[in-house]
């Protein structure tokens, strides 16, 4: 089985696909948000501390506390606080890291506040920094763990990227500028004065969560998938399991056993209604097998008795040395079995060219009224041994159509009417025109068909009596006349009551 | 060994009569089923060849009705060769089945098989002391060697030989040797029987006084 042809599979596909897809997205978008927040978050603090470091500059700044303008959103809680003069600052102990040799003098000497001490604490996982720088570059403080690898663009490179630098403008209103290396995020922030604050910390823990993060909504993303693909593998094979029974019966029934049906059990879906459309044509293709099966063997049984008359015949006649007077029996039986087998042959062509639409017609305009006559008048001996009277009642219409065939049609009837009459019984044959259409009826005076036979009537080796009743009747005479009369666009209908008689119409397009 | 035919082809039937009476059976016919089973319940045939498709009564229905009366063997010939055909009458009380068209030779054999069976003998050949039958080939050896026998006395010896050990009377010869189209004197069944005794021995056949003829 090829699995990507089944229907199943495709499906199953497809919507493992889709929901890929649909969990990624959710999962991308919830890493995401989760990023934001925890960057958010960091920034956050990185900007505490610019704000905390920048008072604390303001304060400490060799040109008083003015000299520093307070950062917008700065909460003043330090300025009412008890600061030491800048002069003593410098003297006290310097615990920025100082490289005399490269860096110029810093102007003042800078404290981390014992309120922001905390803030920069080494054994803080995200290992907070700063790095403050005067105006001309010169380093005024920096913490001691201050990364060494970090290279990052010194003050005013961002400014200097930009062609109109705007050194007027307020830089409170613009955001922190987040700078972002590897693990370490920084936020630079130019003081009006021409100080600079660098703020920095590694982000490794918060990397380290967002893994944690996408790990477990991977699992619980590939979790949810495992889960929908069962859920829908069951509901894709609940709802094609009607398809399975529905190829296992055409299987069956390709192979012959046209009983079969597909179990309906349980499917109201299209399927099932699909299952109930292929089942009636299933067994409409049964029975029209059925019909032609019934068919073949009707021939068959008809075509035996004469060849095992043909047979016990010529077997008797054989067995001994006879006379010739029984030879000539023996003779002549036989043809009458020949004969009968001749009939019967030609009927069954006749029926399978008519089934075929291969019955070549002819088109003549001739009077159907006259050759009503003149079959009456053929089958009147038949009628004269039987002792039944024929009225005729015609008026004289012309139509279009095969006048052997025609003449057939009038003649297989008018046998019937005789054949099935009681004796000293009637046969009335009646043509006229009605709107157009030539009316022809038939009828008799015999036993008349029983209801539940009339169907029947007109159907192959149908007879009345359910056996042969003579070498001419084959029962095929009415399906014949039926497939003569439809061939010329004509109806034939049979109307009886039992114990009064029978009459058979037939109606033909007329040509007035 | 007298047998019905009932069927309604007429060139069959009488085909069929034909070859059966040249066979040494006495042979009644019948063309339709009401016909067949009014001779079949009448007389005790010792086979009825019985055709399916039938005007009236059709071959079915006259079996169903004698089997309530008669276990006459009857051998049903068919033009259906379907097994639900040959199943349905082997059902309905048929002891045969030929389907038509048949070779005469085997709707032969199978009505001697038939009535073989119906008297419970197995096989074709029937030997009684130094006499010995064969009634497939219907010759009467006697000591090995074949006896010239006329076609009625054959089938005496044959319908005595098969009911051996019974007394058969009269009636019963009469309608198991003669069809009903015989109008023979009730002498002429002493004559077979001294002629059969001339060629056979005269203990061959005993005469029960009063009551009929017995091989023993």
């Amino acid at each position: 089985m090829k699995i990507f042809k089944s229907i199943k599979w495709r499906l199953q596909l497809w919507y493992g696909l889709i929901l890929v897809l649909v969990l990624s997205g959710f999962g991308f978008t919830a890493y995401e948000l989760e990023k934001n927040r925890q960057f958010r978050r960091l920034n956050d603090e990185l900007h505490q501390r610019v704000v905390v470091l920048s008072a604390a500059l303001r304060r400490q700044s060799p040109r008083g506390p003015n000299a520093v303008r307070p950062l917008s959103g700065q909460p003043p809680r330090h300025q009412n606080r008890e600061e030491p003069p800048p002069e003593e600052l410098l003297d006290g102990p310097f615990p920025a890291r100082n490289s005399p040799g490269q860096m110029p003098r810093p102007p003042f000497h800078f404290s981390l506040p014992p309120e922001a001490a905390h803030l920069f604490e080494a054994t803080d996982p995200n290992g907070y920094y700063y790095s403050i720088r005067s105006r001309d570059g010169r380093e005024i403080a920096e913490s001691i763990d201050l990364p060494g690898l970090l290279k990052l663009p010194r003050r005013g490179d961002a400014q200097t990227a930009d062609p109109s630098p705007k050194p007027l403008s307020p830089p409170d209103t613009s955001p922190p500028r987040v700078q972002v290396s590897g693990n370490l995020r920084e936020i630079c922030e130019l003081l009006p004065s021409g100080e600079e604050i660098r703020v920095g910390c590694s982000a490794a823990p918060e990397l380290r969560e967002l893994r944690r993060t996408a790990l477990s909504l991977g699992a619980v993303g590939g979790l949810i998938l495992l889960v929908g693909l069962a859920v829908g593998g069951w509901l894709v094979s609940r709802s094609l399991r009607p398809l399975s029974g529905i190829s296992a019966a055409a299987v069956r029934i390709a192979a012959g056993d046209l009983s079969q049906r597909i179990p309906l059990a349980g499917t109201e879906s299209e399927l099932g209604q699909l299952a109930t459309v292929l089942n009636a044509t299933f067994a409409r293709l049964e029975r029209a097998f059925a019909q032609q099966r019934q068919f073949a063997a009707d021939a068959a049984h008809e075509l035996r008795t004469p060849v095992a008359v043909i047979l016990t015949q010529t077997q008797t006649s054989l067995a001994r040395e006879r006379e010739a007077a029984s030879y000539r029996q023996t003779v002549e039986a036989c043809q009458r079995a020949a004969q009968r087998m001749r009939t019967l042959i030609e009927s069954l062509l006749a029926l399978a060219r008519f089934d075929a639409g291969q019955e070549v017609l002819k088109r003549l305009r001739f009077d159907l009224a006259k050759t009503v006559g003149d079959c009456a008048g053929l089958v009147q001996p038949l009628a004269d041994e039987r002792g039944v009277k024929i009225s005729v009642e015609v008026e004289s219409l012309e139509i279009a159509g095969d006048p052997e065939r025609l003449a057939q049609v009038v003649t297989n009837l008018l046998t019937n009417a005789i054949q099935y009459n009681r004796t000293e019984g009637e046969v009335r044959v009646s043509l006229k025109l009605e709107n157009g259409v030539a009316v022809l009826a038939v009828a008799d005076t015999g036993q008349g068909i029983a209801a539940q036979d009339l169907p029947r009537v007109f159907g192959r080796f149908y007879r009345a009596d359910s056996s042969r009743t003579g070498a001419g009747n084959t029962g095929l005479g009415l399906a014949i006349t039926k497939a003569i009369v439809e061939a010329h666009g004509g109806t034939i209908e049979v109307a009886s009551a039992e114990a009064a008689g029978t009459t058979f119409t037939v109606q033909l397009p007329a040509t007035v | 060994m007298r047998i019905l035919i009932v069927e309604d082809e007429p060139d069959l039937l009488a085909g069929l009569a034909q070859a059966l009476r040249e066979e040494g059976y006495a042979v009644d016919t019948a063309d339709n089923g009401e016909d067949g089973l009014f001779n079949a319940e009448g007389t005790d045939y010792d086979a009825i060849v019985l055709d399916v498709m039938l005007p009236g009564l059709d071959g079915w229905e006259v079996l169903k009705r004698l089997r309530k009366t008669k276990k006459t063997p009857v051998l049903m010939l068919t033009a259906r060769d379907q097994a639900r055909d040959r199943v349905k009458g082997l059902d309905t009380g048929a002891d045969d089945y030929v389907v038509k068209p048949f070779d005469l030779s085997e709707l032969f054999a199978r009505l001697r098989a038939l009535i073989r069976r119906s008297a419970n003998q197995t096989t074709s050949l029937l030997e009684i002391g130094n006499v010995s039958i064969d009634t497939a080939a219907r010759n009467v050896f006697l000591k090995r060697k074949p006896v010239e026998i006329t076609a009625r006395e054959y089938a005496l010896v044959a319908f005595l030989a098969l009911h051996r050990g019974e007394v058969v009377t009269r009636t019963q010869l009469y309608e198991h040797l003669f069809d009903e189209n015989d109008s023979s004197l009730s002498n002429l069944l002493d004559v077979h029987v001294s002629n059969i005794r001339k060629k056979l021995g005269a203990e061959f056949i005993v005469t029960r006084r009063g009551h009929g003829y017995c091989i023993e």
